[in-house]
C-alpha cells in the first residue's frame, strides 16, 4: 500500500515536471536544447513510478510509530533557528537553538542551556575568528 | 561545580572579547559572487590581501562568497539590502555585464556604482598547432562556405561571451545571421577543458580568454589565430590581432568591482582613489600578470560611463544575434 | 631514473622540521574539516587558502599544508560517515552503506581502521601512478570526448540497480530522482532557468553538499525520536576501542581493486571522486557479493569504495597538473590554490617548476603516510564519540551542519533547502528507499547531460555520434556484461535457498 502512495506521488511529481521542462526553448546553438534530457528522465521516473504502482513490495513490518509532537517541535526548532540567524546574530541563535534541541534531545535545562552558551561562542570563535568565515555578530545590537 | 563555573566564565569571556573585535573592526569587505576558486573568488581574494599588505587597508578585508545564478544573487542582495554600505564591493567583470545586458539581473547597470576596473584578460580565437586554419581569415572563410564545418567550443554557454565573440568576428566576415547561427558551439566548464577536447579532436577551435589557456601557446600544442585586442598581447607579441587581419573587432574581459547603489559620493571616492593607489604598485602588477591579465585602469565616472556604453552594445549583439528576443 | 632523481629532490624539498610540522598539522586540521559534515575538502582547502597566506609561508611550505589538508579531508570524510550515517563530503557517501551497519554491530574501530588502511592504500597507489605516468597518462585522458564520457554515465546508472541491497526497482528509481533535482536551475549550455520558479537563488540548482547534509543529518535527528521512542534501540553498542592489527587488512584485495578503478576514474577529468567510489563499490559488489552480505557491513564494502575515492582524488591531480584542467570542485580548489601561489599548472609546469612539483608530489607521499600514522590512533577518539549522550551529540552535529553550509554560501536560503531536504530524507526512509542513489543523480546528473549535449552540439543534432566512437563502444559493451553477470549472480541467489 505503502509503496502504491509513493509510487503515485512519484508519478505526479514526474508528470508535472515533464509538463513544466516543455516550455524551455532557446534561441540557438544547441541541438538538443534544454527541455529534452529533464523531459527524459522525468519519462523514465514516470514509467519506473508505475511499475511500483502496479507491482509494490508488502508493507515494511516494523514501522516505527512516528513521534510527531517532537518531530514537529525539531523541525519548528531547525526553521526558527534560519529564521532568527540573521536578526540576532549566531552567537545568540546558535545558543538558543542548540539549547533547545538539546531539550528536545532530553538534556535537563542546566546542561541544555550551557551546551547551547558553549556551542554558541565556540563556532563563533572558530569560524568567525580562526577561519575568517564572516558570519553575522549581533545585527539587532549594534546595527 | 568548579568545571561548570570555568566554563561559564570562559564563555563570557569570550563572548566580551568577540563582542569588542565586532564592534572596534568595522573591517572591509569584499563579496565574490561565485564559489571560492573562481575568477572572481580570485579577484576578491587578491585585491582584498594586497590592500590590506599595502597598508591601504587598516584591517583585513573580509571575502564574502555569495555564489548564484552568475552573480545574480550577490547583485539583488546588494541592490535589496545593502544599497548603501559604504565598506563593500562586489567583484565583478565584462561577464557580470553580459547578465545584466541580457536582462538576467534583477536590475540593470544604473542601480549599482561602478569604481573601477584594474585589468582583463584578452579573448583569443585558438586552434590546435597543426590545424590546416593559418590565420583568422582561413576558419572564417570556411566557417563561411558551411557553417557546421568546423564546431567551435568555449567556456560560455550559446549566448555567453566567448560565444558573442566568435560571432562578432563572423558577423564582421559577412556571414549573415542565419548562418553564423547554425555555427555549431560547444560549452565546456573552462578554458582548459575546451582546449584540451580539441587537443583530443572533438573541436575544431576554441575562442574564450588568454588567461587560463596561456600555457598551452607557450607550449606549443595551440596557436592563436586572432587576439580580440586594440594592440598585439604583451605576452605573446607575434600573435596578429583580428584587427590587423581586418575583421574589426576586440572583446576583452576585464576585472572590476561596484557598489551599492545609495553609497555616498565620499565613500565612492575613496573606494575610486584606493584601488587607483593599487593599481599604480608594481605588487598588483605582478599579480595581475602572473593571473594573464593585462593592467588597464578605468575608475568613478571613466569606468561608470564605459560599462554603460558597454551593457549597451552587448544588449544591441546579443539582440542582433537572437540570445534575446 | 630521471623520475626518481627528481623525486628524491623532491623530498629534499619537503622534508624540513617547519614543512614536517606543517604536514602533521595540515592532515589532522584536514582530517578533522572532512569529518564535519558540511564542511568537505573543497571548502577546507578554500578557507585554509588565506590562513597559508596570513601565516607568510614560502610557497613550497604553503603547498605542503595544503595538500595535507586535502589529504586529510579525503581522509576524514569517512569519519562521520560510519560513526553517524552522515558522509562529511561527496565521495564519501557510498562509505555510509557498510560502514555504519558495521558501527551499530560495535565494530566502528574496525571499520575505521579498514578505511584508513584502504585510503591509504588508495592514495599511495594513485601517487605512484602520479609519479611515474602522469605525462602519458594525461596525453591519453585528451581523447576521451564527450560522447565517451556519456558512455561512462550510462554505465554507471545502468548498474546502480544492483548498488544497495533493497528492491532494484526502487534504487534506480530513487537515482532518477536524483538525475531529475540535478535539472533545476541555469541551464550551463544555454542560461535557460529550469525548475526555478523565479527564484534567483534556485539559479545554480542544489548543491550536493546541502542536499547531503538534509537528506542525511537533518533526517536523520527526525528519525532519531522514532526509532529511539519504539525499539528502545539506543546509541551504538560500543566495541572496542582500537582495531586488531589483522582485522584492518580484511578487505584489502577488495581495496586493490578499489584503487585501480578510482585511479581510472580520476584521471579522466570530469569525473572525479564521487564516479570512483561509486564504481569501486559497484563493480566489488558485482564480483565477489556472493552471500549478499554486502550493505550489512562487508568489510570489501568499505576498503573498496575507500581505496576508491582516495585513489580518485590522487589520480584526479595528473589532468589538473599537467593540463590545468580541475576534475572536481575539490580539484579546482586545489588549481586555485596554485594559482594564487603564481604557479599556474598546463602542459609546462613539469618544465618551468620541476621544484613545487616534484615537491607536491613528495609531499602527497609524506601526507599518506602521516595521515595513516594520525589516523590509527585517532580511530579511538572517534569511536569514543558514540559514548557522548545524544542531546550533547545530536545538536552538535546539526549546529555545524548548518553554519558549515552557511558561511560558505551566506543563505538562509540553503539552510531552508536543507531542512526541505531533511523531509524528503525521512520520507524516502519511511518508504525504505535508499538515499544514496539519489545523492549519486544529484552528483552526476548535470555531468551526464552536459556531455550529451555536448557530443550533440558537436554533431549537429545526429544522435549517431553517441556509437561513433570506439571507447565508448567499449564501455556499453562492458556495462552489458556486468549486467549479464549481476542478472547470473541474482538469479543464482533466488534459487540456493530452495536447494537448502
Amino acid at each position: 500500500m505503502i509503496d502504491r502512495i509513493v509510487g503515485t506521488v512519484v508519478f505526479v511529481i514526474s508528470v508535472s515536471a515533464f509538463w513544466v521542462a516543455r516550455g524551455y526553448e532557446a534561441g540557438f546553438g544547441d541541438p538538443l536544447g534544454p527541455a529534452v534530457f529533464p523531459q527524459m528522465v522525468a519519462a523514465l521516473a514516470a514509467i519506473l513510478s508505475l511499475g511500483l504502482i502496479l507491482r509494490p513490495d508488502p508493507n515494511p513490518k516494523a514501522q516505527s510509530r512516528p513521534a510527531l509532537t517532537r518531530q514537529i517541535a525539531t523541525l519548528a526548532v531547525l526553521a526558527g533557528y534560519v529564521l532568527l540567524l540573521e536578526p540576532l546574530g549566531f552567537p545568540l541563535s546558535t545558543t538558543l537553538g542548540t539549547a533547545c534541541l538539546a531539550l528536545l534531545f532530553g538534556a535537563g535545562p542546566a546542561k541544555a542551556g550551557l551546551t547551547g552558551a558553549a556551542v554558541g561562542v565556540s563556532l563563533f570563535v572558530i569560524f568567525d575568528k580562526v577561519l575568517g568565515l564572516p558570519l553575522p555578530f549581533a545585527p539587532a545590537l549594534f546595527g | 561545580m568548579s568545571y561548570t563555573r570555568s566554563l561559564i566564565t570562559g564563555a563570557i569571556l569570550a563572548t566580551g572579547l568577540t563582542a569588542i573585535s565586532a564592534v572596534t573592526a568595522s573591517a572591509a569587505e569584499c563579496i565574490a559572487p561565485a564559489d571560492p576558486g573562481g575568477g572572481w573568488d580570485f579577484t576578491c581574494r587578491t585585491v582584498g590581501r594586497l590592500l590590506t599588505e599595502l597598508g591601504l587597508e587598516e584591517s583585513t578585508v573580509q571575502v564574502t562568497n555569495m555564489p548564484g545564478g552568475v552573480g545574480a544573487v550577490a547583485f539583488a542582495n546588494v541592490a535589496g539590502k545593502r544599497a548603501s554600505e559604504g565598506d563593500l564591493l562586489v567583484a565583478t567583470s565584462t561577464v557580470g555585464v553580459t547578465q545584466i545586458a541580457q536582462g538576467k539581473y534583477p536590475g540593470g547597470v544604473d542601480v549599482m556604482r561602478w569604481v573601477g576596473m584594474l585589468g582583463t584578460d584578452v579573448g583569443v580565437i585558438t586552434v590546435p598547432a597543426d590545424s590546416e586554419y593559418e590565420t583568422i581569415g582561413d576558419l572564417l572563410d570556411a566557417l563561411k562556405a558551411d557553417p557546421t564545418s568546423v564546431p567551435v567550443a568555449g567556456s560560455s554557454g550559446a549566448g555567453g561571451w566567448d560565444h558573442i565573440r566568435l560571432l562578432m568576428l563572423a558577423d564582421a566576415a559577412g556571414m549573415p545571421g542565419d548562418d553564423y547561427k547554425a555555427i555549431r558551439w560547444v560549452q565546456f566548464d573552462g578554458g582548459s577543458p575546451a582546449v584540451t577536447q580539441m587537443l583530443g579532436g572533438q573541436v575544431g577551435a576554441v575562442s574564450t580568454d588568454l588567461g587560463e589557456i596561456a600555457g598551452f601557446v607557450e607550449s606549443g600544442d595551440i596557436k592563436i589565430l586572432a587576439a580580440l585586442s586594440d594592440e598585439p598581447i604583451p605576452a605573446f607579441p607575434d600573435a596578429p590581432t583580428a584587427k590587423d587581419q581586418g575583421y574589426d573587432v576586440t572583446g576583452y574581459n576585464w576585472r572590476g568591482f561596484y557598489t551599492g547603489g545609495d553609497v555616498s559620493d565620499e565613500d565612492y571616492q575613496a573606494w575610486v582613489d584606493e584601488l587607483k593607489s593599487l593599481f599604480d604598485t608594481p605588487e598588483w602588477k605582478e599579480a595581475a600578470e602572473g593571473n594573464g591579465l593585462i593592467t588597464v585602469w578605468r575608475g568613478g565616472e571613466e569606468f561608470e560611463a564605459y560599462v554603460a556604453d558597454q551593457a549597451k552594445q552587448m544588449e544591441e549583439i546579443s539582440r542582433s544575434i537572437g540570445v534575446i528576443q | 631514473m630521471d623520475i626518481l632523481t627528481s623525486l628524491i629532490g623532491g623530498f629534499a624539498v619537503a622534508v624540513t622540521p617547519l614543512n614536517l610540522a606543517l604536514a602533521v598539522f595540515g592532515c589532522f586540521a584536514g582530517t578533522l574539516i572532512g569529518a564535519l559534515p558540511g564542511l568537505g575538502p573543497v571548502n577546507g582547502v578554500a578557507i585554509l587558502i588565506p590562513v597559508a597566506f596570513a601565516m607568510k609561508l614560502e610557497p613550497g611550505s604553503a603547498l605542503i599544508m595544503l595538500s595535507c589538508i586535502y589529504y586529510g579531508c579525503m581522509y576524514g570524510g569517512r569519519i562521520s560517515s560510519i560513526m553517524l550515517n552522515i558522509p562529511g563530503d561527496e565521495p564519501a557517501i557510498m562509505t555510509t552503506l557498510d560502514g555504519y551497519p558495521m558501527a551499530r554491530k560495535g565494530q566502528a574501530a574496525k571499520a575505521l581502521g579498514i578505511s584508513a588502511v584502504a585510503s591509504f592504500t588508495g592514495a599511495t597507489l594513485a601517487t605512484l601512478g602520479l609519479t611515474f605516468f602522469a605525462p602519458l597518462l594525461a596525453k591519453a585522458a585528451i581523447h576521451f570526448g564527450p560522447a565517451d564520457y556519456f558512455a561512462l554515465y550510462v554505465m554507471a546508472f545502468a548498474t546502480i540497480g544492483g548498488v544497495t541491497g533493497v528492491n532494484p526497482f526502487k534504487t534506480l528509481l530513487a537515482a532518477v530522482l536524483g538525475l531529475l533535482l540535478a535539472s533545476v536551475g541555469l541551464d550551463p549550455a544555454t542560461g535557460t532557468a529550469r525548475f526555478t520558479f523565479g527564484s534567483y537563488h534556485l539559479y545554480d540548482g542544489f548543491d550536493p553538499i546541502v542536499a547531503i547534509v538534509g537528506l542525511f543529518a537533518v533526517s536523520e535527528i527526525i528519525m532519531y525520536f522514532e526509532s529511539h521512542a519504539t525499539s528502545g534501540a539506543g546509541p551504538a553498542k560500543l566495541g572496542r576501542a582500537l582495531p586488531r592489527l589483522r582485522e584492518v587488512f580484511e578487505g584489502f584485495p577488495a581495496a586493490l581493486r578499489g584503487s585501480v578503478i578510482g585511479f581510472v576514474c580520476g584521471v579522466l577529468p570530469g569525473a572525479g571522486a564521487s564516479l570512483g567510489a561509486f564504481v569501486s563499490y559497484s563493480t566489488e559488489k558485482q564480483i565477489s557479493d556472493k552471500k549478499g552480505t554486502f550493505g550489512t557491513g562487508d568489510p570489501r564494502g568499505i576498503a573498496a569504495p575507500e581505496a576508491g575515492n582516495n585513489a580518485a582524488s590522487g589520480g584526479a591531480l595528473i589532468p589538473m597538473l599537467t593540463l590545468g584542467v580541475p576534475g572536481s570542485g575539490t580539484t579546482a580548489v586545489m588549481l586555485a590554490l596554485l594559482v594564487s601561489l603564481n604557479i599556474q599548472p598546463g602542459p609546462l609546469l613539469f618544465e618551468r617548476q620541476p621544484d613545487l612539483v616534484w615537491g607536491l608530489i613528495a609531499a602527497l607521499y609524506l601526507a599518506n603516510l602521516v595521515l595513516l600514522l594520525l589516523n590509527v590512533p585517532m580511530v579511538g577518539i572517534f569511536t569514543r564519540l558514540l559514548s557522548l549522550p545524544q542531546w550533547l551529540l545530536m545538536p552538535i552535529v546539526v549546529m555545524v551542519s548548518f553554519i558549515g553550509i552557511y558561511s560558505i554560501s551566506h543563505s538562509s536560503f540553503d539552510l531552508f533547502v536543507m531542512i526541505g531536504f531533511g523531509l524528503l530524507g525521512y520520507a524516502l526512509r519511511k518508504f525504505e528507499i535508499s538515499l544514496v542513489p539519489v545523492v549519486l543523480g544529484l552528483l552526476l546528473g548535470a555531468d551526464m547531460e552536459n556531455n550529451l549535449r555536448r557530443a550533440l552540439s558537436i554533431s549537429g543534432g545526429d544522435f549517431g555520434v553517441l556509437l561513433q566512437s570506439p571507447i565508448a563502444l567499449v564501455i556499453y559493451g562492458f556495462t552489458a556484461l556486468m549486467l549479464l553477470f549481476s542478472f547470473g549472480i541474482a538469479m543464482r541467489r533466488r534459487t540456493a535457498p530452495l536447494e537448502d
